[in-house]
C-alpha cells in the first residue's frame, strides 16, 4: 500500500519537474543573459518563502483543508522580530525563534481547534483569522518601518548567504520540504493524512484519530508560518505593515501546481516545492524572453491554468494505471 | 498671543504685496481657529505618511484646530480612501487634506465633499480633475523631479550605459508623469544613456525586490537604476547590499530608510522633498480655504513662509533635497 | 415542545442583528442613520452584494469562484477601452457585461468540462484576468467617461436618498431570491449541494447547472464592473483588489454553508448589509481602519462558531428534553435563542471541500 502511495507521489511530481527543466532550458537557449546562473539563483531565492510555507500547507490540502491565514501570521512575526530588535538594539536567534514559534502556534491552535474539534470549515475559519491577525498586526505596526540598520547582522547574513552557490533561504526551504516529504510518505502520522484526505469517514472508521491529526497539522502549519516570518525578514531585512500581504494564494497555487490536489489525498511537500520554483521560473522566464511587463501577468496566469489542467489530466491517467495495477492481482 | 499678531501683520503685508496681482480679499485675516480638519493619507501604514502627518499635526496645533484626525485606509487605493472621504463628509469636517492614491477614482466623492461645503486640498499627490479640489500642495513640477533624477544617475554612471526605471504601480500617476519627463529628457541631454525599460514594483517590497532581480537577469550589463518611489529604491538598495554588484541606484527615498545603504556604499546619492513640509503647508492651505469662503487665497502664509498658487491652484514647495554621506545621518533623524 | 414557538435560524438571527444594529447605531451616533450616509453605504456595498448573490448559489453547489474581483476589473477595463474606441457608452456597457460573461464561461468550462477543482482553476484565472486588465489598459487608466454616466455614481435617484446602484441590487435580489427559493432550478441547487451523485441519479444535469452558475457569476461581475466604473468614474487595472475574499466572507457570514446544500438569499442580503452598516458605524465612532479589519475577521469566525455551539447545545438539550434559559451568544431573541440548524460546517466530515 505504501509502495503504491509513494509511486503515485513520484508520478505526480515528474511532469512538473520536467516542465520546469524544459522552461529553464528554453529560456537559457533563447536568452544568453540567463545562462550565467544568476537568473536561476534569483528564482530560487524568490521561491524559497513560498516553498517553505507550501510544506505546511501541503499537509492540510492533502486532508482537504486549507489555511489562508499564513500570510498574516508570517507578516506579523516578521514585524514583531524586527520591532523587538529595533527597540532593544538587537535580538538573538533563540529569541526570534521563540517569537516565531509562539505566534505561529497560537494562530495554529485557534485554527486547529475551530476546524478539528468544532468541525468548522477551514476556508471560513482561516479567512477569518487572516483578517483578524492582519488587523492586529497592522494595529501594532501602524506606520512603523523596521529598516536594515535596526536588525542584527545574522539576519542579513542568512538572507544573502549561500551554500555551494545555493542561496541559504532555498536550502532552508529545501530541508523543510525534504523532511516533510519523509514524514508524509514514511511515517504513520503522514500516511494517516492521506487516508483522511482520500475518505474522511472511512479513515475515522479504521480508527485514525481524525480530529487529532487535523489539529496537529494546523498547529504545525501555524508554526511553519511563524518561521516563514523569519524567512521574510531574512529576505528583505525590512518589515512594515504590508509584510507578507497577499502571498497566501501563491502558496496554494504552488501546492496545486506541484501536484497537491485540492481534492485531497495526493501530493507531497517536495512536489509543492517544485511547484513554487516553477511559479517563479515562469515569471522570470517571461521577462528574460522579452515579454512586455503588461503581458507578463496575463501569460503567467494562463500558464497557471494550463498547469492545473495538465496536472489533472496526468493525474487521471496515473489513477487509471494504478487502478489497473491494483485490479491485476485480484 | 504674539505669534498670532505677528501672523496677522505678516499676512496683511503679504496681502499688500499681491493686492495688485489677484482678487484675494484685501484684509486677509489669519485662518479661523476651532476648525475640524481630516488628514487622509494614501494609507496609514506607510512610513512616509507619518512624516506627512507630523507636519499636518504641527500646523493644526498652530492653527488651534478643534480636530485634526489622521484617518485613512490600510491599502493605498482610491476606492479604499473613499470610505474616509465619506466619513469626513458625514461628520461635517471643515476641510480635508488628502494625498490621492488614485487620480481619477476619487472625483465623484470629492464633488460630493465640495457640494457639502468642505474644502479639499490635495497634498503630496494631486487628482486629475483639478476642479474637484481647492488647491494642491506639491513638491516640485513633474518635469523638475523627473529631470533631476536623470541628472543624478547620469552623474553616477558617467553619462553612458544602460538604465532601467523601477517604478511603483503601473498606474501611479505621480510616477508616470515623472517618467514621461525622464523619457523626453534622456535622449536630449544624455544621448549615450539607453533606457532599457520601466519595471513596476507596485510599491510592495516583495515585488520591488523581484523586479530588481528581473532587471539584473534581463540586463546583466545594466549601469544604473532610477527608482522614483521610496519603496522601490529601498528594495533595490537592500538587494544590492545582500547580493553585491555595481549597478548605480538613485531616485526618491526616505532618508531614515536609506541611511544604512548610503553609509554602506550601496547608494551614493538620492533625493526627496520633505514630507513634513507638504503636510504642514497643505494643512495651512486647507485652513485658509475653510476660513475664506471655500477658496484658498492666491497667496497665504504657513509658519514663517508665504506661498503663492500657480496655474491650476498648484503650490510647489521647491526642488527635492539631495542626500549623500555628508548629510544623511542628520536627515535620517528627521524623516 | 414549546420550543417551536420561536425557532431561530442563523439567517433569521442576522436579519435581527441588522435591525438592532441600525436602531442602536441611529440612536448613538447622529451621523449614522442619515439619508446621505445610507446612500454612501449602499453604494459602497453594491459590488459585493451583486456578486454575493451568484457566489451564494455557487457555494450551495459546493463550487467557488475566486476570480470575481479580477473579472469585475476586466469588465470595467473593457468597458473603458470600448468607450474610447467607439464613443458609445451603451456599446461600452454591453462590452463590459459581456466580458464578465466570458470570464464566467471560461471558468465554467474549465471546471465542468475538464473536471478541475474550482478553487484551483479560479486562483489561476484570478491571475489571468487581472493580467489581461494590464494588457487592455497598460499604465493609463481611462477616465474620460461622459459626465451623465459618471454622475450616476454620486447623484441619488431623484426625490430619494438612494443611489442608482440600488436598482440593479434590488432587481438582482428579487430575481435570485425567486430563482433559489421559488423554482425547480433552485431546488436542483440544494440537491446538488447535498451530493453530486445522488443529484445526477435523480436526473439533474449537474454539470450543465454548474456551467450556468459560473456564467451567471460572470454576468454579475460584469454588472458590478459597470457599477464600479460609474462609482469611481474610471477604469483602472488595479481596481477591487481583495474583493474576492470579502464577497466569500459575506456569503458565509450570511449562513451559506461552505459544505454546500444550505443557504438563503436574504441571509446573504442581511450579511452584506450588516458588514456595510457595522463598518460605517464603527468608523463614525472613531475606530481606525485596522480595527475594522479585525472586526471583519471576528464577525466571520462568530458566524460559524455561534451556530455550531448553539447546534451542539440544542442537541444536548434534545437529549435531555430540558429547556435551557437560552441566553448564550447570538442576538437575544425575546424567547429562547435556539438554532434551527447549524448551516456552516455541517458537512465537514462528509468531504466538505469540492473535488
Amino acid at each position: 500500500m505504501s509502495g503504491g502511495l509513494s509511486r503515485v507521489a513520484r508520478l505526480r511530481e515528474v511532469p512538473v519537474l520536467s516542465a520546469l527543466i524544459v522552461l529553464l532550458l528554453l529560456t537559457a537557449i533563447l536568452n544568453p543573459a540567463f545562462r550565467g546562473g544568476e537568473g536561476l539563483k534569483a528564482i530560487l531565492i524568490e521561491s524559497a518563502l513560498i516553498a517553505f510555507l507550501a510544506a505546511g500547507q501541503a499537509n492540510l490540502i492533502i486532508m482537504r483543508h486549507i489555511d489562508l491565514s499564513v500570510s498574516s501570521t508570517a507578516g506579523l512575526v516578521s514585524f514583531l522580530i524586527g520591532n523587538t530588535s529595533m527597540n532593544n538594539m538587537g535580538i538573538s536567534v533563540p529569541q526570534s525563534l521563540m517569537i516565531a514559534v509562539a505566534v505561529g502556534a497560537a494562530v495554529g491552535i485557534v485554527n486547529g481547534a475551530l476546524v478539528a474539534y468544532l468541525k468548522l470549515p477551514s476556508l471560513v475559519v482561516t479567512i477569518g483569522t487572516l483578517y483578524l491577525v492582519r488587523g492586529i498586526f497592522n494595529y501594532l505596526a501602524g506606520g512603523v518601518t523596521v529598516t536594515a540598520d535596526a536588525l542584527p547582522g545574522w539576519v542579513a547574513a542568512i538572507g544573502s548567504g549561500s551554500i555551494l552557490g545555493v542561496p541559504d533561504l532555498f536550502v532552508i526551504a529545501l530541508i523543510l520540504c525534504v523532511l516533510m516529504t519523509i514524514v508524509q510518505t514514511s511515517t504513520r502520522w503522514g500516511r494517516d493524512l492521506y487516508a483522511i484526505g482520500s475518505n474522511p469517514p472511512a479513515a475515522a472508521r479504521v480508527g485514525i484519530p481524525v480530529a487529532h491529526r487535523e489539529f496537529a497539522a494546523f498547529v504545525l502549519n501555524g508554526i511553519i508560518a511563524g518561521l516563514a516570518g523569519m524567512l521574510l525578514l531574512f529576505r528583505f531585512s525590512f518589515a512594515d505593515a504590508t509584510a507578507g500581504l497577499g502571498i497566501e494564494l501563491y502558496v496554494v497555487a504552488a501546492c496545486v501546481i506541484g501536484g497537491v490536489a485540492i481534492a485531497g489525498g495526493v501530493g507531497t511537500a517536495m512536489g509543492a516545492l517544485i511547484g513554487a520554483v516553477l511559479l517563479q521560473a515562469i515569471t522570470f522566464a517571461l521577462g528574460a524572453l522579452g515579454v512586455s511587463q503588461f503581458w507578463q501577468q496575463a501569460v503567467a496566469g494562463a500558464l497557471l491554468v494550463l498547469a492545473i489542467a495538465f496536472d489533472r489530466i496526468v493525474a487521471l491517467r496515473s489513477t487509471q494505471r494504478i487502478n489497473r495495477l491494483a485490479e491485476a492481482p485480484v | 498671543m504674539t505669534s498670532l499678531t505677528k501672523k496677522v501683520l505678516a499676512a496683511a503685508a503679504g496681502a499688500v504685496v499681491i493686492a495688485g496681482l489677484a482678487t484675494a480679499p484685501a484684509a486677509q485675516a489669519a485662518p479661523k481657529s476651532g476648525l475640524k480638519i481630516a488628514v487622509i493619507p494614501k494609507a496609514v501604514n506607510i512610513g512616509y505618511f507619518k512624516g506627512w502627518n507630523d507636519g499636518a499635526q504641527k500646523a493644526c496645533k498652530e492653527l488651534k484646530a478643534a480636530k485634526c484626525d489622521y484617518i485613512g485606509p490600510t491599502q493605498a487605493t482610491g476606492p479604499a480612501q473613499l470610505k474616509f472621504i465619506n466619513q469626513a463628509i458625514q461628520q461635517k469636517y471643515n476641510a480635508i487634506v488628502l494625498s490621492a492614491a488614485d487620480q481619477n477614482a476619487l472625483a465623484p466623492a470629492l464633488k460630493k465633499a465640495k457640494a457639502a461645503g468642505i474644502c479639499v486640498v490635495t497634498s503630496d499627490a494631486d487628482v486629475a480633475d483639478t476642479t474637484t479640489r481647492a488647491a494642491s500642495v506639491l513638491p516640485a513640477s513633474a518635469q523638475r523631479i523627473g529631470e533631476a533624477e536623470v541628472d543624478w544617475i547620469a552623474q553616477e554612471i558617467g553619462g553612458k550605459g544602460k538604465v532601467a526605471i523601477l517604478s511603483a504601480a503601473a498606474t501611479a500617476a505621480n510616477q508616470n508623469a515623472w517618467i514621461d519627463f525622464m523619457k523626453a529628457y534622456l535622449p536630449k541631454k544624455y544621448p549615450n544613456i539607453q533606457l532599457v525599460g520601466v519595471y513596476y514594483g507596485d510599491d510592495d517590497a516583495t515585488k520591488s525586490a523581484q523586479q530588481y532581480n528581473q532587471i539584473l537577469t534581463e540586463h546583466p550589463d545594466i549601469a544604473g537604476i532610477i527608482s522614483p518611489t521610496t519603496v522601490g529604491i529601498r528594495a533595490a538598495a537592500q538587494e544590492k547590499k545582500s547580493k553585491g554588484g555595481t549597478v548605480a541606484i538613485t531616485g526618491l527615498g526616505l532618508p531614515s530608510e536609506m541611511k544604512d545603504y548610503v553609509l554602506g556604499g550601496q547608494v551614493t546619492k538620492f533625493g526627496l522633498w520633505n514630507p513634513i513640509d507638504l503636510g504642514y503647508v497643505g494643512t495651512y492651505a486647507a485652513a485658509e480655504c475653510a476660513s475664506s469662503g471655500n477658496k484658498v487665497p492666491k497667496s497665504f502664509k504657513a509658519g514663517s513662509k508665504t506661498y503663492t498658487q500657480g496655474a491650476n491652484g498648484v503650490i510647489f514647495l521647491g526642488d527635492p533635497a539631495t542626500f549623500d554621506k555628508s548629510n544623511i545621518t542628520k536627515f535620517a533623524a528627521i524623516y | 415542545m414549546s420550543r417551536g414557538a420561536f425557532r431561530l435560524s442563523w439567517d433569521k438571527s442576522i436579519l435581527l442583528l441588522l435591525i438592532l444594529l441600525v436602531l442602536f447605531g441611529g440612536m448613538n451616533n447622529e451621523y449614522f442613520a442619515t439619508g446621505d450616509n445610507v446612500n454612501f453605504i449602499l453604494g459602497d456595498i453594491s459590488e459585493i452584494m451583486l456578486i454575493a448573490f451568484p457566489m451564494a448559489l455557487l457555494i450551495i453547489v459546493k463550487e467557488i469562484d475566486l476570480s470575481v474581483a479580477s473579472s469585475l476589473t476586466l469588465a470595467s477595463a473593457l468597458c473603458g477601452v470600448t468607450w474610447q474606441a467607439t464613443g458609445s457608452i451603451w456599446v461600452a456597457v454591453l462590452a463590459g457585461i459581456m466580458t464578465g460573461v466570458a470570464c464566467g464561461l471560461l471558468n465554467g468550462l474549465l471546471v465542468t468540462r475538464l473536471g478541475l477543482s474550482s478553487l484551483a482553476v479560479t486562483i489561476g484565472t484570478l491571475a489571468l484576468y487581472r493580467g489581461l486588465c494590464y494588457v487592455a489598459l497598460g499604465d493609463t487608466p481611462i477616465a474620460d467617461f461622459p459626465t451623465e454616466f459618471t454622475d450616476l455614481g454620486y447623484t441619488p435617484i431623484a426625490g430619494t436618498f438612494l443611489p442608482w446602484v440600488v436598482v440593479p441590487m434590488v432587481v438582482a435580489g428579487i430575481v435570485f431570491w425567486y430563482v433559489l427559493h421559488g423554482t425547480r432550478f433552485g431546488r436542483w441547487l440544494f440537491a446538488i449541494g447535498q451530493g453530486d451523485e445522488a443529484a445526477e441519479f435523480s436526473g439533474i444535469p449537474v454539470l450543465r447547472v454548474k456551467l450556468w452558475l459560473f456564467i451567471l457569476t460572470g454576468l454579475m461581475c460584469g454588472i458590478a464592473g459597470i457599477g464600479y466604473t460609474v462609482r469611481f468614474a474610471s477604469s483602472s487595472p488595479d481596481g477591487a483588489l481583495g474583493f474576492e475574499l470579502l464577497v466569500i466572507a459575506a456569503v458565509l457570514f450570511g449562513g451559506v454553508a461552505i459544505a454546500g446544500g444550505v443557504g438563503t438569499i436574504w441571509g446573504v442580503i442581511a450579511a452584506v448589509l450588516i458588514w456595510g452598516f457595522s463598518q460605517s458605524y464603527l468608523q463614525l465612532i472613531g475606530w481606525d481602519a485596522n480595527a475594522l479589519v479585525i472586526v471583519s475577521g471576528v464577525l466571520l469566525l462568530l458566524s460559524v462558531t455561534i451556530p455550531r455551539l448553539l447546534g451542539a447545545l440544542r442537541e444536548s438539550v434534545a437529549q435531555r428534553t430540558f429547556r435551557p434559559k437560552g441566553t448564550e451568544g447570538a442576538p437575544p431573541p425575546p424567547g429562547e435563542g435556539v438554532a434551527e440548524h447549524s448551516p456552516a460546517g455541517a458537512g465537514h466530515d462528509q468531504g466538505s471541500h469540492r473535488g
